[in-house]
């Protein structure tokens, strides 16, 4: 069974648009997006696209606060 | 021999009510990129090497250099007297040899397109997002705007050019304004409507978010035929 590292990183595989990312790619879990420069249509697509994937309601303000990709792993880990 | 320094890749784009906008060219170009690199300190090299992907990394060297060039004008400072702390929720201000500058300005860019606003005080934002096509459109929809914008996009099915160039309009329209507020994107953006006037085709407006109901803004939408964008300050007292 995929991890939820992996089914992240599927999601941003087949749905954001980051001029120089490759296919692939490993997430750099410590690093927020915005940070990362990742535009924002990509976050938002994301956040919108995490919720239906793990079947959750996470708030546009609450996913704002989980900064890197591993507080979004344990917080949906916990769920 | 030094290689020539290319012509400066920033132009004036519009000015309203004393607030200067300027067009930035974030086209990859390597002779832009190896002079921009020299106005940046060492905390703005650190960063850029850090980013992880070329586009992002680009934008961010290129607007910067220009953002440099832009405040040392209207300052009439030296580029090493300027840095950039970041305030909480990362919208960067600036310090002239450690004091606070007196300026305002704000940065964004998308694609090939930056814009920077700069104006004399005052809270403001800008947002520009090039009209490519996005495979996530009814998603974004869903994210950001209220069933009443979603209703009046959805009336354009079957024109997916014009939905995207409507939605981009309101989506930088929204995005200024949670901007000039000090969050942007994503604070809930579903929360609050651009005026019906301004969703029907004027270029500027006012509202109030129910975040800050005490502070009025005035939207002013700019685009072009390559990007939307628009540029959101907060109304003085007495203008109210």
């Amino acid at each position: 069974m995929a991890t939820t590292e992996e089914r992240l990183r599927k999601i941003v595989d087949d749905n954001l648009e980051i001029e120089g990312r490759a296919t692939g790619t490993p997430l750099n879990t410590e690093r927020n997006f915005a940070d990362a420069g990742v535009p924002s249509p990509d976050i938002v697509a994301f956040w919108k696209l995490v919720n239906e994937e793990f079947g959750v309601d996470i708030s546009a303000e609450q996913f704002a606060e989980l900064l890197t990709p591993s507080d979004l792993i344990a917080h949906l880990d916990a769920a | 021999m030094p290689a020539p320094v290319p012509p400066p890749w920033w132009r004036p784009f519009r000015t309203l009510d004393g607030a200067a906008v300027t067009h930035v060219d974030l086209a990859p170009d390597a002779a832009r990129e190896a002079a921009a690199l020299e106005w940046l300190d060492g905390d703005e090299r650190e960063r850029w090497e850090q980013y992880p992907y070329a586009g992002p990394r680009r934008q961010f060297l290129l607007c910067r250099a220009a953002l440099r060039a832009l405040l040392g004008e209207e300052l009439g400072c030296a580029n090493g007297d300027l840095a950039f702390p970041t305030a909480e929720h990362g919208k960067p201000s600036a310090t002239v040899r450690g004091e606070p500058a007196p300026v305002s300005f704000n940065v964004s860019h998308s694609g090939g397109h930056g814009l920077i606003a700069l104006a004399p005080e005052g809270r403001l934002g800008i947002d520009v997002e090039e009209l490519a096509p996005r495979r996530n459109l009814g998603l974004l929809m869903d994210g950001v705007l209220s069933e009443a914008e979603k209703g009046e996009l959805a009336a354009l099915r079957g024109d997916e050019r014009l939905r995207l160039r409507r939605f981009f309009r309101l989506w930088t329209m929204k995005e200024a304004v949670l901007k000039a507020h000090g969050r942007g994107l994503p604070l809930d953006a579903t929360t609050f409507e651009i005026p019906p006037g301004m969703r029907h085709g004027a270029t500027r407006g006012r509202l109030r978010l129910p975040q800050e109901p005490g502070v009025t803004w005035q939207l002013d939408e700019l685009g072009t035929e390559r990007f939307a964008a628009a540029l959101a300050r907060d109304v003085p007292c007495e203008s109210r």
